[in-house]
């Protein structure tokens, strides 16, 4: 098996009395489609300004395809490409002018697959950066990265700042980057765009990495959305087990399933249910699971008072 | 954790509408105060130094006779008058320096506080709330006037201070004067970089712009003060206006009123301006759509030398000026040097001998050092500006080492003070033989380049600095320089210790062209600027990269 495109052990950054992250063990193969998931200030862009040997680790260690980060970068970002979530470019120097600068730096370019790029995100590339919105300086690093063909894929919240019509472009050549072979480590804090891309999904919390896993591996850690409509009058759900989070709104009850589905089906068959959803969780309620609730840590549940019933 | 953030309102609510103005004043009120503070030691320097070196009323004749006939003294500094007496020789001294150092801080302030707030994206933030375009320039405007004010006040409070000293006896009305005198250099360029801040699309743009105005200033306040019959000239500047207000010897507070009038009409102009343009474009239109040009482009020195190009040649061409009118000075100002023994321990300070047009651009020349280390600070502030703003990120995820981008910067940082110092010869020359001064061609541009070595060694202490405390590195470089400056000046006048002359950079250098360059010394200098730059990029090569 060739060397994993990302492997960091024990990988830590403290900032004065701050774990900006804490001990990081990850790997992401090659080929592979990792998304990187954390609200603000969880780490991930540490994570990525490590990986890049912006910073140092205050313990720990990162490799780039068996390169250290720390003790031979360039030769690690011969390999890889990297898109930051601010677009900080020379204001003096037009798109073109850019894209020429950061292509001979980085030393190789896809000079037909640029030119397929600048049409895919409907880039001027005549005007100077100054002129440029937010959104089309994003584009100009994004065709940069993607230009250079590299096998790693370093993206730091790479969407922000671009229009649907440009985040369905930018997911067109993350597919094809896949289809090539080339791998991708995405930090995002928008889940449906890592939904819809990766293969694997970690999740940060205050510097810590506290999931990581296939989306399928992560379902199993949240519960099933079962939504129920009576005929008649709406039973207390509330103290079947596995049962949580019960909302009740008329005669639709929606809550949240742990485990097995039975208990709950019993109590259901018996008290005239009219029509039953269920449906898996999707990568929000993942996320709310790890985040949006202030106690009972493992469960998955969400939170939120039943109104009643 | 985000999620807990509950937005609450900051105390600064309680008067939205002033939020713009009262954010101006405090970015702007640390460096007023620095400079207030180093207004008050100057005055106070010069009394006491004036008191000190000149005890006899024999001895403050002689200065009097001598420099206050000087025409290349009254050129640069500004006309002697009154030097007999503590009154006169503060007034001349003060005005004639802290008038310009104003005006180069109130340039700098006006467009970093307007026009680098708004490059950096900030303005829309403050525009976003309670106020129009219209309003926030007159608001910012408001805050620099509160950074004027607060120089003005330390400044007189200082002036004030020492007048009341026995021996210096300056009543506190005048005190006032003079330093209302000191700060409106500094006022009125204010209000310069407040319109250029409109006119220019970028920040540096619109300080190089009211760099320009200033330049004009000067050297029309120069050929007024040459003693070529042109003193009519003087009303043409408004650094000839503030020579104008007398403060101390014979106060004119009538020439106030260009002063105010000039500064309410650029105020005016700005907030139209302001009101009339959009945010982030400027009154002078900027070519979004200019001609690719790659050829600089294929790594990151050719970069810097793209990017930092036209500041340099701004520079150069400052310097080409100052060495031009140096040299067509130098004979006339070298004549008066002759006789005079309060002029000979000036020009013996500095290491030079005897009298003449060498002898005066010997002295000289020390401007023009200061215009190269100068240079030096502004590309460590560059470089480290690079870091800041998160541009070097996208040259080092890339494959390229953070040693080979210095070493880059450094080198070309290097090949424009070498530049620039061999301007300043060939032009000092151009300027001295057109008087058939007979100085040679040889001689002058050795002169220029004896005047790199203490910029390389401004430009070391300020990579060391970048690698160790990246966030302080500018205020290093310009900390250096004005303490090394300011040593000169003082050491100039008076006589001052040997160890103190020794900190400035510039004491080692040799006053070319009276003396011959000491390339030994200038050899030492430069290799412990090499070797500050050296360690500054290890420590460099292994720190995090610091943002803003």
């Amino acid at each position: 098996m060739a060397e994993p495109a990302i492997h960091t052990s024990g990988l830590s950054k403290r900032y004065a009395d701050v774990d900006a992250l804490s001990d990081l063990d990850l790997d992401v193969h090659q080929g592979e489609v990792v998304g990187y998931l954390g609200p603000n200030g969880s780490g991930k862009t540490t994570t990525l300004r490590l990986l890049l040997g912006l910073i140092r680790p205050t313990s720990g260690s990162a490799e780039i395809f068996g390169l250290d980060c720390q003790r031979r970068p360039v030769e690690a970002h011969r390999r890889l490409a990297y898109v930051a979530g601010e677009a900080n470019l020379w204001p003096s120097l037009t798109g073109s002018e850019t894209l020429h600068l950061l292509g001979r730096v980085q030393g190789q370019v896809d000079a037909a697959y640029r030119g397929e790029l600048i049409a895919r995100f409907d880039l001027d590339p005549s005007k100077k950066v100054r002129t440029y919105s937010k959104g089309n300086r994003q584009k100009l690093i994004l065709i940069a990265a993607l230009m250079a063909r590299p096998d790693l894929l370093l993206l730091d919240e790479p969407t922000s700042g671009l229009d649907p019509l440009m985040e369905q472009a930018f997911r067109h050549s993350v597919h094809e980057a896949k289809e090539r072979g080339q791998t991708v480590f995405l930090s995002s804090h928008i889940l449906s765009e890592v939904e819809a891309l990766c293969d694997r999904v970690g999740i940060l919390r205050n510097g810590r990495l506290v999931d990581m896993g296939t989306l399928s591996d992560m379902r199993h850690l949240s519960a099933l959305t079962v939504e129920a409509t009576f005929d008649g009058s709406v039973p207390d759900l509330s103290r079947v087990p596995g049962v949580s989070s019960v909302e009740v709104e008329g005669r639709v009850v929606r809550c949240q399933v742990q485990g097995t589905v039975e208990p709950l089906l019993k109590v259901l068959a018996s008290s005239g249910v009219h029509e039953l959803l269920s449906r898996e969780p999707s990568l929000e309620e993942l996320f709310l699971a790890h985040y949006g609730r202030s106690t009972d840590p493992g469960t998955g549940s969400l939170e939120v008072p039943a109104l009643g019933g | 954790m985000g999620e807990s953030a509950i937005v609450t309102p900051a105390p600064s609510g309680r008067w939205p509408r002033t939020v713009v103005a009262r954010e101006t004043a405090r970015r702007g009120v640390r460096s007023a105060v620095l400079w207030g503070v180093i207004f008050g030691v100057y005055v106070t320097e010069s009394a006491t130094g004036y008191e000190g070196a000149y005890k006899t009323s024999g001895q403050r004749h002689a200065l009097a006779q001598t420099l206050g006939s000087d025409v290349g003294i009254s050129a640069i500094i500004g006309p002697a008058s009154h030097l007999d007496t503590v009154a006169g020789f503060v007034a001349w001294r003060t005005l004639g320096v802290l008038t310009v150092v104003g005006a180069v801080w109130g340039l700098l302030a006006a467009t970093r506080l307007l026009r680098g707030e708004e490059d950096a994206g900030r303005w829309e933030l403050l525009l976003a709330g309670r106020t129009t375009r219209r309003g926030g320039a007159a608001q910012a405007l408001t805050g620099l006037a509160g950074c004027a004010l607060v120089l003005w006040a330390i400044t007189a409070v200082i002036a004030v201070a020492v007048g009341r000293s026995s021996s210096v006896h300056i009543d506190g009305r005048s005190a006032l004067f003079l330093a209302v005198a000191d700060v409106s250099g500094a006022a009125v360029f204010l209000a310069v970089g407040a319109l250029t801040s409109q006119l220019a699309p970028t920040r540096r743009q619109a300080a190089s712009y009211a760099g320009g105005v200033l330049g004009v200033a000067y050297a029309l306040r120069m050929v007024a003060d040459s003693g070529a019959g042109l003193a009519w000239l003087r009303w043409a500047s408004p650094l000839g206006w503030v020579e104008e207000l007398h403060p101390l010897t014979a106060p004119r507070p009538v020439a106030l009123v260009p002063i105010v009038g000039l500064i309410a009409i650029l105020t005016v102009l700005t907030v139209q301006l302001a009101g009339g343009r959009d945010l982030g474009a400027s009154t002078i239109p900027d070519r979004s759509r200019p001609p690719t040009r790659t050829m600089l482009l294929s790594g990151p020195t050719g970069l810097t030398v793209r990017l930092v190009r036209p500041v340099v040649i701004g520079w150069v061409v400052a310097i080409a000026l100052a060495g031009l009118m140096l040299g067509l000075i130098a004979k006339a100002a070298g004549r008066a040097l002759t006789g005079s023994t309060a002029m000979r321990k000036l020009v013996s300070d500095f290491g030079a001998h005897g009298a003449g047009a060498t002898t005066y651009l010997g002295v000289a020349f020390l401007m023009v050092a200061l215009l190269l280390a100068l240079i030096a600070a502004g590309q460590v502030g560059a470089a480290r500006g690079e870091e800041a703003e998160g541009k070097l990120d996208h040259l080092l995820v890339r494959p390229v080492s953070r040693t080979s981008w210095l070493a880059g910067r450094l080198s070309v940082a290097t090949g424009a003070l070498v530049i620039a110092g061999a301007v300043a010869g060939v032009t000092g020359w151009l300027g001295a033989a057109s008087q058939d001064s007979g100085i040679g061609l040889t001689n002058m541009v050795a002169a220029g380049l004896n005047l790199v070595p203490p910029a390389v060694l401004i430009l070391g202490v300020g990579t060391l600095a970048f690698g160790i405390r990246p966030r302080a590195a500018s205020g290093a470089c310009y900390a250096v320089l004005a303490w090394s400056f300011l040593v000169e000046l003082i050491g100039g006048i008076v006589n001052a210790s040997h160890w103190l002359l020794d900190t400035s950079v510039f004491h080692q250098m040799a006053a070319a062209p009276a003396v011959a360059p000491d390339w030994t010394t200038n050899a030492v200098l430069v290799a412990l600027g090499v070797a500050a730059a050296a360690i500054g990029g290890i420590v460099f090569r292994f720190r995090d990269l610091a943002g803003a």
